[in-house]
């Protein structure tokens, strides 16, 4: 019988070694993988994303949990599309035209892979025309821009406007997020969503695709 | 009274004429942009810039903290938007050939191993005869009669770490390799106490500053326990021999969301936050409330509501009047000025800010 909570147990405390060998010894065992990622991994990194969002832990944690994330997903991810088993939704993610921060979004990257969504982070800098052909291509529901600055996080209002002119509106929500990003600013632009940090970025996208 | 008797007193909380004229500076693109909009063209940049604005002087002995040898600045390739370079400490980054202002995006960085640090550690020789400029009889003689405070960059102990080894590796050594970055903070510890001696020992200094950067807006970026752990203490040695000498105004360069370490500067003797970014959440006030005159503060002014006009100018100066009038306080721009204030909003608020803390309209010079 796998033992999840050891499991999200040892996400929790960063333990990628441990992570991975409970894993392997899950699958060997049988365990399905969907119950593997979303009763051990997902619930390992909901927890992390709970204490990150209230300064609870911070940087360092989160990014050890992330790595023991990935060790654990390594072992499973082969096996997730013979069982069947779906990502929560497919997120399209970048850095707006004209800046080249990437910390924040790296960030929320990881942890909307640990809320069990598809990434596809396109890097950054990254112009309208790519977020919208890669959300098209991915099949993506959310579109998520990170902007550092003031006078960057302008793109993402012509972004917003590109992809309602692009035909994907009503497809594709937008999240975004970013130091100068205020919640009014997404209302402004006319964005689905606002995520003051990375944790709250994937329970956002969470929200609005159950919305 | 003079610059250096205004700001003194300023930190002192005792009283001035007014409070010490100051700003943070200007992103190039924002004087770019001002040209356009009736800056003159000649103003190139932040010394240019103070000069033409009138703002009062303030300088830092000059010590070289940096890397000696530097890294050869090299581009490795170059698109139509982009240049992949290997900047002056060694990082390897993407950016923007357009001219205007982004962080870069970095690729990788000169510290990945511990045997990267033992190399790399060599440019931070502390006993090298260049980190100290050649005439310092000359210096010393002219800083004993001079008008305007004077301090000492005393360096930083992680950021420093963080520009070298990247933001995700720092930060995960704190919990892989806890005893690797003890030593290496010890390192920097006394590479700047032995950098710092003479000039704080021979200098009348009115302040010394470290700089951090170590917060984004949500918080630091590394817990308040290991920030507890690793840098306390080391910034207890640098601050309590700077106050032997007299050094009691030491400031901290840090931007984003500084509130949860506040309490944790103070313990090492860091008394004065700067530049306090609103938005982030690092607001003057409550901090003053919180921590009454124990903290010094610099900066607080929104930037986002010179974007916003001149009706929100005029609040944002109402706003932090009371903080103004109380001291211990030097209100200015809470970063630099990005390019999205208008020149005609900057001015305005210049004036405003004059006009509510009655400083004179400065005697514009070059110097």
């Amino acid at each position: 019988m796998a033992d999840f909570d050891a499991i999200a147990n040892n996400l929790i405390a960063g333990q990628a070694p441990k992570v991975k060998a409970l894993v392997e010894q899950a699958v060997q065992e049988g365990t399905h993988v969907g119950d593997i990622l979303q009763q051990g991994l997902i619930k390992g990194m909901s927890v992390i994303g709970q204490r990150f969002k209230n300064n609870e832990c911070y940087v360092p944690e989160v990014l050890i949990a992330a790595r023991a994330m990935k060790a654990g997903m390594e072992i499973i991810r082969p096996l997730l599309a013979e069982a069947h088993v779906e990502p929560v939704g497919t997120v399209v993610i970048g850095t707006v035209k004209g800046d080249l921060h990437d910390i924040g979004k790296n960030l929320v990257a990881m942890m909307l892979e640990g809320a069990g969504f598809q990434v596809v982070d396109l890097g950054v800098d990254v112009s309208p025309q790519q977020f919208i052909d890669a959300a098209k291509q991915h099949g993506a529901q959310i579109i998520g821009m990170s902007a550092l600055l003031t006078t960057t996080m302008t793109s993402m209002k012509t972004t917003i406007e590109a992809i309602k002119a692009s035909g994907l509106e009503g497809q594709v929500r937008t999240i975004i997020g970013g130091a100068p990003v205020t919640q009014a600013y997404a209302e402004e632009v006319g964005a689905d969503g606002y995520a003051r940090d990375a944790a709250s970025a994937a329970d956002k996208a969470k929200e609005l695709l159950a919305a | 009274m003079i610059d250096r008797e205004r700001w003194v007193r300023t930190m002192h909380f005792q009283r001035v004429d007014h409070v010490p004229d100051e700003e943070f500076g200007y992103w190039t693109d924002t004087l770019t942009a001002w040209h356009q909009q009736g800056l003159p063209a000649h103003v190139l940049n932040d010394p240019q810039a103070d000069r033409y604005f009138g703002f009062a002087r303030r300088e830092h002995v000059p010590l070289h903290l940096g890397l000696i040898p530097s890294f050869e600045y090299r581009v490795l390739e170059e698109t139509d938007q982009h240049r992949v370079v290997i900047d002056n400490a060694g990082v390897t980054c993407l950016i923007k050939k357009d001219g205007t202002s982004s962080i870069p995006k970095y690729l990788k960085f000169p510290i990945q191993t511990r045997d990267d640090w033992a190399w790399f550690k060599e440019r931070l020789n502390s006993h090298d005869p260049r980190r100290h400029p050649a005439n310092w009889d000359e210096l010393k003689a002219q800083w004993a009669t001079r008008d305007y405070p004077l301090g000492v960059s005393v360096g930083s102990l992680f950021g420093w770490l963080r520009d070298w080894m990247g933001f995700e590796h720092i930060t995960v050594t704190c919990i892989d390799d806890p005893d690797w970055v003890h030593e290496m903070m010890e390192h920097l510890t006394e590479f700047i106490l032995t950098i710092i001696d003479q000039a704080v020992r021979e200098v009348d200094l009115d302040f010394a500053s470290f700089w951090e950067d170590m917060c984004f807006n949500m918080g630091p970026m590394i817990s308040p326990a290991m920030f507890k752990e690793f840098m306390v203490p080391r910034y207890k040695r640098i601050t309590d021999f700077l106050r032997a000498h007299g050094v009691d105004v030491i400031y901290v360069d840090c931007d984003g969301n500084i509130n949860e370490l506040v309490e944790l500067w103070l313990e090492g003797g860091v008394n004065c936050m700067f530049p306090l970014e609103i938005q982030s959440g690092s607001d003057p006030i409550p901090m003053r409330e919180q921590y009454g005159n124990q903290v010094l503060l610099m900066g607080g002014v929104d930037k986002t509501k010179l974007i916003e006009g001149k009706a929100a100018i005029r609040r944002e100066i109402d706003r932090i009047a009371p903080l103004v009038a109380a001291g211990g306080y030097i209100p200015h721009v809470d970063h630099r000025c990005p390019p999205d204030v208008t020149f005609e909003n900057y001015r305005y608020y210049l004036k405003t800010k004059r006009e509510a803390f009655g400083i004179p309209e400065p005697v514009r010079e070059e110097r």
